[in-house]
């Protein structure tokens, strides 16, 4: 059967850059990544084949679980908590205030900065040694604050910084989102008696699950692969691999220890699990998203 | 008549184009890359070198490319030679010494004066140099930017918490009661950081004259395990968990974090690579007095004398480069180390100048004398041992592996955890990877 009466190649020869660019760029390297995630490579490149060892090493070793866990938590709190803060600001500069425009970009312009220099000036202002909020932290509670070696101060550190850096575009889809809630669904709310509070969750909230569902998978975008360039330029994984979450162990494990099989296997479980993650979230987003007016 | 004419003009044309072509291709300069990862102040000096070098023959050029830290060299220059784009010359830190002898990817520094039928002598460099990048008598890298670890120290903060500053602390058991005072007195917050707190661990191993791994500390046969914990790092980190709970040392980060501290005046010990010596003097300027001394021994007497580490990098060259190629690396290594050029290196670094030649040449120019700071290490590494596998240097595969969990362990200890069970782990996790190194081999 012929799809395209009359043009038999010039379908197929438009389609092409970007099924070449699709394949080059990610179905090869894909495919390079399981034909390695089944050896060891040498220092010098050698291939030695191994089965499963990689893979059933990797799930045996406490390293690479505690990686896993920290990522859970990690991207559970850069959703749950940067999405109800940026909400909350949202509800407030969209308020008729004075100066609501203001507000709007002061919140917002903070995802102009990049990730790196955020990371860079989270860690001199929490420096144990010269940073002014440990300082602050110190002489007001006696608590010398040490992200170098305490694992749990590094990941609220690195967590907060995150959140912070992604609040500007959460705020931004928030605040469209809100604006374009219709009013007299609201009003018709109040008039059969509701309070702000119950507008909130019955008018407001479902009304915004289309945005809230697209921002939550845009902060586990984040959280799994874009919080790469905060760890490098804040604690490098440390201290005791309390945020080397699982992208950094990739690509610690690749670059710096030379293990590139043990990596790979890594990065193929990897992108199963955000196969099924994304395949859920869209599943559920769009079964439970109210888009109709 | 016409036609002739014209005929022999296109001749007389075209022999000038090929004489021309000739000259072209006998005069086509030969570029060699050269990768490194000399990154702040220690850029511009290594961009001033070889700028100078490449003035000389317009023939001959280096191309320098920084391309990040020691650990990122080491594995592109990896993946650039199996992708056949590797560079000439490549800056490899001391951590890739045995992963650069087993790669079969290299020309061993010895060979190349060989290959171009010259001859080089290689007892020009000082010794314990030669010594840690050598292998069976031979030298495998060519000596460039070497440094060791040392004390850098305030002066100004001994005297305000009443010390003297010409007596700088030389035991660990002294830094401890050093640092006590300084804290209590209130000059400062904390009194030690360290810079590579893993290189440090291991300075103090040979500083005792104690190997870090079996098989004659790598250096015999590739070692399948590591020598600690044993009594003696027990000893010592018994006194640097000592030292993190009561204040007076503070973890400084993996590598050049703990500098700005020191700078700042924040904490009054700094142990970091010689390397950093120009930085530090030039941030600190006249703000306090700097002084540096040797890395500090334990106390207790039954542990011999051994020496500092050599630590900073070397030069390999691609076993793949032309023989013109090799002429211009052979070249430009020579010109390194000429005494003008190692002087200049040396007095902008804070490295070794690497040639004896280079060594007298600034003390006749009264250099040290004028700048005592250059002098430290040079006298700590030159008065110690050499002829011992454990002041040699150790050598291993999966060295930067070792590190970072040696780094592990000395997080934790900074952190409250008890040190011989950190340490034991970290052991633990090490020999499996020497045993996943060796394997390669089998």
């Amino acid at each position: 059967m012929n799809r395209f009466p009359n043009h038999r190649i010039l379908p197929y020869a438009l389609v092409m850059p970007s099924i070449a660019v699709i394949a080059i760029f990610l179905i090869i390297p894909f495919g390079q990544a399981v034909y390695l995630s089944f050896h060891r490579v040498s220092p010098f490149g050698a291939l030695r084949n191994v089965g499963w060892r990689n893979y059933v090493e990797m799930f045996a070793s406490a390293e690479y679980l505690f990686s896993f866990r920290n990522t859970m938590i990690f991207s559970a709190l850069v959703i749950g908590v940067g999405l109800t803060i940026a909400l909350c600001i949202a509800l407030l500069t969209t308020q008729k205030i004075r100066g609501a425009a203001f507000y709007q970009i002061a919140f917002i312009w903070t995802y102009a900065m990049s990730p790196i220099i955020a990371g860079v000036m989270w860690s001199l202002i929490f420096d144990p040694a010269i940073g002014i909020m440990a300082r602050l932290i110190g002489s007001a509670t006696g608590y010398s604050i040490n992200y170098f070696t305490d694992p749990v101060a590094a990941f609220l550190l690195v967590t907060a910084a995150s959140v912070w850096i992604m609040l500007g575009y959460n705020i931004c889809f928030f605040v469209a989102g809100l604006q374009n809630v219709p009013h007299e669904l609201k009003e018709a709310a109040w008039i059969d008696g509701a309070t702000t509070w119950q507008t909130f969750w019955v008018v407001t909230f479902p009304m915004l699950s289309p945005t809230t569902a697209f921002l939550v998978f845009v902060n586990t975008v984040y959280a799994f692969f874009q919080s790469f360039g905060m760890i490098d330029v804040v604690t490098q994984g440390g201290p005791n691999r309390s945020t080397e979450f699982l992208i950094y162990k990739i690509y610690r494990d690749g670059f710096g220890r030379m293990q590139e099989g043990q990596a790979a296997a890594q990065s193929v479980f990897l992108f199963v699990l955000i196969a099924i993650v994304g395949a859920v979230q869209i599943y559920t987003s769009t079964k439970k998203s109210v888009y109709d007016r | 008549m016409f036609q002739k004419r014209s005929k022999s003009i296109l001749m007389a044309a075209l022999v000038l184009v090929l004489a021309l072509g000739g000259i072209a291709t006998a005069q086509a300069p030969v570029t060699v890359e050269f990768w490194h990862s000399m990154t702040g102040s220690r850029l511009e000096v290594l961009n001033k070198v070889v700028a100078d070098f490449n003035a000389l023959d317009p023939t001959m050029q280096i191309e320098p490319i920084l391309v990040g830290t020691y650990e990122e060299c080491l594995t592109r220059f990896r993946a650039a030679y199996q992708a056949r784009q590797e560079p000439g010359i490549v800056q490899i830190y001391e951590v890739g010494t045995q992963t650069m002898h087993d790669s079969g990817m290299i020309i061993p520094a010895y060979q190349i004066p060989e290959r171009l039928g010259e001859t080089w002598d290689f007892g020009q460099y000082i010794r314990p140099i030669v010594q840690y990048y050598s292998k069976d008598g031979n030298l495998w890298s060519w000596p460039f930017a070497s440094s060791t670890a040392m004390i850098y120290y305030n002066a100004d903060h001994l005297r305000a918490a009443g010390l003297d500053p010409n007596k700088p602390p030389t035991t660990w058991e002294e830094m401890y009661e050093y640092g006590k005072k300084l804290v209590e007195a209130g000059v400062v917050k904390h009194a030690l950081s360290y810079g590579w707190p893993d290189w440090m661990f291991e300075n103090a191993l040979s500083l005792h004259d104690l190997e870090y791994a079996n098989m004659g500390n790598g250096r015999l046969g590739r070692p399948t395990e590591v020598s600690w914990p044993n009594e003696f790092t027990d000893e010592l980190l018994d006194i640097w968990a000592k030292m993190a709970k009561d204040n007076v040392w503070i973890y400084g980060g993996a590598e050049y974090n703990a500098n700005a501290a020191f700078q700042s005046g924040e904490i009054t010990f700094l142990m970091q690579s010689t390397s950093s010596l120009d930085g530090i003097l030039k941030t600190v300027g006249d703000s306090f007095e700097v002084r540096t001394t040797f890395l500090p021994r334990l106390a207790n007497p039954k542990y011999a004398r051994g020496n500092s580490l050599i630590g900073g990098n070397s030069l390999y060259v691609s076993n793949r480069v032309s023989d013109a190629e090799l002429k211009v690396i052979f070249e430009f290594f020579k010109y390194l180390s000429r005494t003008d050029v190692s002087v200049y290196w040396h007095k902008n670094t804070g490295y070794f100048p690497a040639t004896n030649a280079a060594v007298k040449a600034l003390m006749d120019e009264g250099w040290f004398t004028q700048s005592p700071n250059h002098l430290t290490a040079f006298l700590q590494i030159l008065s110690g041992k050499t002829d011992t596998d454990a002041s040699a240097g150790m050598r291993m595969g999966p060295f930067a592996q070792s590190r970072e969990w040696v780094r592990t362990a000395l997080e934790k200890i900074a952190n409250g955890e008890d040190p011989k069970a950190a340490l034991k782990y970290s052991a633990e996790q090490v020999n499996a990877l020497l045993a996943e190194y060796n394997e390669f081999f089998e």
